[in-house]
């Protein structure tokens, strides 16, 4: 374990706590950065970063500090390098937990379950014994919604709302096929919806979704006049994205995956802009779309002083109903294989 | 229109991301990115080009991905040279030397046949300042002060060790200087920086009364640092090289804080500190309007002028080796 204390001589408001697991991969070594230069939390809220992965990686982990130091970043108040979840999991605001075990050649859908279980049935319950009760956890590891539900059902004096996984890369990536294809930025396209798990039976939806032309804002199916791209090729493209990056890279989407980090945690920190909604992995107790309860499924939501509401009231056609209704079925059948590991992991 | 080149590589993959969101040319400045790789890294930068899609990044109006040099360097206003030939097992200096000046002989032409004459020019592939050199006697058109190479990684480190030392942020540390090559000869000289203790402004020597950790400890762990991160990771520094290039650059754009200099690697002609001439040597500079100047009249005493004269030496033989395929490349 590493400690490199780095203090500032002027007063400056009370830092927060924020912790990145699988600090030492690639997603976190595109994140980590961004975390640091305020572009997060804001440019006047100091930092206490911990970093956290398994033992084997310290070494690889301490040369990411010393990276981090190189940056000269004056918001990092201090950076804590550990293998230990009663260090990194203590007095934390935000847990970012972005390492999960990955799928290996041969391995079942059922071994990684499994496997993820184990870890993340660990790290609920650390939440649950060390960290603030007001920690806001966001999960990337994968499976990233039946992991989140998980940590939360191992961490029971923590209120579920505060659990969320990340759904706004795909839900980034909907915005960007719908802008390329219309010949506009992604900024001029809002309130595209992902629907249910972060796997390819995600429902990238744009029936409410809207796009700025000329100074217009237009319905997105209105614009582009192609029902069926909208139906069929747009929803596999971004279904299928993480792998075509892949397959081009032979890495994975690790710059994008940060950036889609960062808008997850900024909007949660300082809420959704006005008329705008985001997707977000979130417990559908209560939801008025007919989800399972009980479920992480990603659904659109609006957040004001930290706190997520489900959009109510969009209208669900017959093709959205199925699409919505199958990535169900796969979350709840992934929660019963992973609930079968719970009491025994 | 900003080039970046080895695109397809870990430096640039931590540096786009930066570039596009505004954080090095300003938030009101639309980019064209054009990414330049070798052939083989064509799919690779597709990746990168979607991931940057995927981004959502309002600023970058277009993302150009090419292996041809007269798409990227066309009408550039910046440059970021990026891509170099590696050391490979086995590789003598000469070697390195050769391969890599046949690449930027290339692009050095390219950038005086293609790019602005106003182009900025950074040059961060190793061996950076020899190649900075090489690109700039390929483009005889372009004004030699346009032409830098990045040292700014080395001045950061060093500011983040005197931090450490002293339990500050890097940022209460200011005036370092990196004089000389982007090696293991590089000078990192704290005679004239200035760290804020307590509020108050006190030079480095003074804050920390321990000169010979200043004159040993301290040079040879910036100097090496390069190598620990790589030993620790087991890749090279990609996230504080692709800052340190962010800084460089950005200075460039919007000039040096007043009372501040940095480190930049620059054509030596006309420097008054006993440099020879047309080497590019990182010196101290301020920089206003795009434009850098030498900060001047800066004492030197017997040890600097020692290191500084020992990196000179690495450099002149350098250029001489560089300059002999100069001519065959």
């Amino acid at each position: 374990m590493l400690i490199r204390l780095v203090s500032n001589s002027q007063p400056q408001s009370e830092p927060i706590r924020v912790l990145v697991t699988g600090a030492a991969g690639q997603i976190a070594y595109s994140l980590l950065y961004s975390i640091g230069n305020g572009s997060v939390f804001g440019k006047d809220q100091p930092i206490i970063l911990v970093l956290l992965d398994i033992t084997p990686m310290m070494d690889v982990l301490d040369g990411v500090l010393m990276e981090l130091q190189d940056c000269a970043l004056p918001l990092l108040k201090d950076v804590i390098a550990t293998d230990k979840e009663e260090v990194a999991f203590k007095d934390l605001d935000v847990a970012i937990l972005v390492g999960s075990m990955p799928r290996r050649e041969g391995m079942e859908r059922k071994d990684l379950l499994k496997a993820n279980v184990k870890i993340f049935k660990s790290q609920g319950a650390a939440l649950d014994k060390y960290a603030k009760k007001s920690v806001k956890v966001i999960v990337v590891g994968n499976p990233a919604n039946t992991n989140c539900l998980t940590a939360s059902k191992s961490a029971p004096s923590i209120p579920k709302e505060n659990f969320s996984c990340l759904t706004r890369l795909d839900h980034n990536r909907a915005k960007a096929q719908i802008a390329l294809k219309l010949g506009v930025t992604a900024n001029d396209v809002k309130n595209v919806i992902i629907w249910g798990n972060h796997s390819s039976t995600q429902y990238p939806d744009v029936n409410h979704a809207k796009v700025k032309l000329q100074g217009k804002e237009v319905g997105v199916y209105e614009a582009l006049k192609d029902d069926s791209w909208l139906k069929g090729e747009f929803v596999t493209t971004v279904q299928q994205r993480g792998a075509a990056v892949i397959k081009a890279r032979k890495l994975s989407s690790a710059m994008s995956a940060a950036k889609a980090i960062c808008d997850h945690v900024r909007d949660i920190w300082f809420g959704t802009p006005e008329g705008e909604f985001v997707s977000m992995g979130v417990i559908s107790d209560g939801n008025s779309y007919g989800v399972p309860d009980d479920l992480l499924y990603s659904f659109p939501v609006v957040i004001k002083n930290k706190t997520w509401k489900f959009v109510e009231g969009l209208p669900i056609n017959d093709f959205s109903r199925e699409k919505m209704d199958l990535t169900a079925k796969e979350l709840t059948e992934e929660k019963e294989t992973a609930f079968e590991f719970l009491s025994s992991a």
